[in-house]
C-alpha cells in the first residue's frame, strides 16, 4: 500500500523523505554503493595487505594475488567516483 | 638533435646540499641511467636522464626511486622528491629550483643530519581488543616522542593497528631510539612491532611548487 502511495505521489513529482519507502531504499542503495566503491577504504585494504605481508602473516603469493584484486577494485572505485555512480537523475522529477 | 628534441628529460630523485662539484652515483636510475647532480646555487638536484612521460605508480618503479634515494642518503642529507617528478629539460628544472629555493632552504634546516624512523604496532591476529591498549599507545608515543625532533601520527588504516607514526630523529640519536623501541617491545611481548628506517624524511617535507594541482614539484 505504502509503495503504491509512494509511486502515485512520485508520478506527481512528490516524495516525502523519511516517509517515502522508495526514498529509504535509495538511501540504503546509495550507502551500499558508497561502501563498495569507496577508494579510501580500498586504499586502506591495500596498505593492510602490504602490512600483513611485511609482518609475515601472509605469503608472497597470497599478498600478490590480493594486491592485484585490490588494485582492480581501486580502479573501479575511482571510476565510480568520477562517474558519480550513486547519483541518479530521475526523469520524472522526483529523486 | 639535442636531448629536448629527443624527448629526454630530467627525473629528479631528491635534492642535496652542493659541495661545488658534480657527483655521480652510478647507473642506478630508471632504465639503468646514470644518477648525477646538477647545481642550483647551494643545492643540487639529483637526476637521471629519462624519456619524458607520465610515470604511472607501479611498485617496481617506486621501489627503484626509494632505493636511489636511500643510496644517496648514506652520505648526504636529502630532501626527497615525490614519485614521478620529470622535467622536460634542465632549464625548466632550474626555474622550479628557483621558485622553490626559499622553501627548500627552510626545509633543509629542519631535516639536516636527521632521518625518519617509523613505528607500527599491531594487535595479535584474531584479537578484537586487548586490555591496556590506551596505556600501551601512550607509552609508545610518549617515550619515543621525547627522543625525536618531530613526530607525525599517521593513519590507522587497519583495525589491528594501534600505533602508526613517523619520527624525525637526529642521526646520532638512532641507537638510543632503537634501544627505547627494544625496551617497549619487551614490555609488550604480545604485540607485533615493525620498526623501520632510517628513511629519507618523506613525512616531514611538504613543498609544492609550480604544480597544477599544487600536489607536487614539477
Amino acid at each position: 500500500m505504502f509503495i503504491l502511495d509512494d509511486l502515485l505521489l512520485r508520478e506527481f513529482g512528490l516524495c516525502i523523505p523519511g516517509l517515502d519507502i522508495i526514498w529509504t531504499l535509495e538511501q540504503i542503495r546509495d550507502f551500499a554503493l558508497k561502501e563498495l566503491y569507496n577508494p579510501e577504504k580500498v586504499q586502506n585494504q591495500i596498505k593492510e595487505n602490504r602490512m600483513l605481508f611485511e609482518f609475515g602473516e601472509i605469503s608472497k603469493e597470497e599478498y600478490e594475488r590480493k594486491n592485484d584484486d585490490l588494485l582492480q577494485k581501486l580502479k573501479l572505485a575511482r571510476r565510480s567516483v568520477e562517474m558519480n555512480i550513486s547519483v541518479r537523475t530521475d526523469i520524472l522529477g522526483a529523486r | 638533435m639535442n636531448e629536448d628534441d629527443r624527448g629526454i628529460g630530467k627525473y629528479v630523485y631528491c635534492i642535496i646540499k652542493s659541495n661545488g662539484e658534480k657527483k655521480s652515483f652510478g647507473n642506478i636510475g630508471f632504465e639503468g641511467g646514470e644518477v648525477y647532480t646538477l647545481e642550483y646555487r647551494d643545492f643540487c638536484p639529483v637526476v637521471s636522464d629519462v624519456p619524458v612521460k607520465e610515470y604511472e605508480v607501479c611498485e617496481k618503479d617506486v621501489e627503484l626511486q626509494k632505493k636511489v634515494i636511500e643510496h644517496i642518503m648514506k652520505d648526504n642529507s636529502v630532501l626527497p622528491m615525490a614519485y614521478g617528478m620529470v622535467f622536460k629539460n634542465k632549464k625548466l628544472l632550474m626555474i622550479a629550483m628557483s621558485a622553490g629555493y626559499r622553501a627548500m632552504k627552510k626545509a633543509f634546516i629542519e631535516i639536516d643530519n636527521r632521518v625518519e624512523l617509523g613505528i607500527k604496532v599491531l594487535l595479535p591476529k584474531d584479537t578484537a581488543c586487548m586490555d591496556g591498549i590506551d596505556k600501551c599507545k601512550s607509552e609508545y608515543m610518549g617515550s619515543l616522542k621525547k627522543l625525536a625532533v618531530q613526530t607525525k601520527d599517521l593513519k590507522l588504516f587497519s583495525n589491528r593497528l594501534i600505533v602508526n607514526a613517523s619520527f624525525l630523529v637526529e642521526k646520532n640519536m638512532i641507537d638510543i631510539f632503537s634501544n627505547e623501541v627494544n625496551i617497549l617491545e619487551s614490555k609488550y611481548p604480545d604485540l607485533k612491532v615493525q620498526y623501520s628506517g632510517p628513511w629519507p624524511p618523506y613525512n616531514f617535507v611538504d613543498i609544492h611548487i609550480l604544480s597544477k594541482n599544487r600536489g607536487g614539484f614539477r
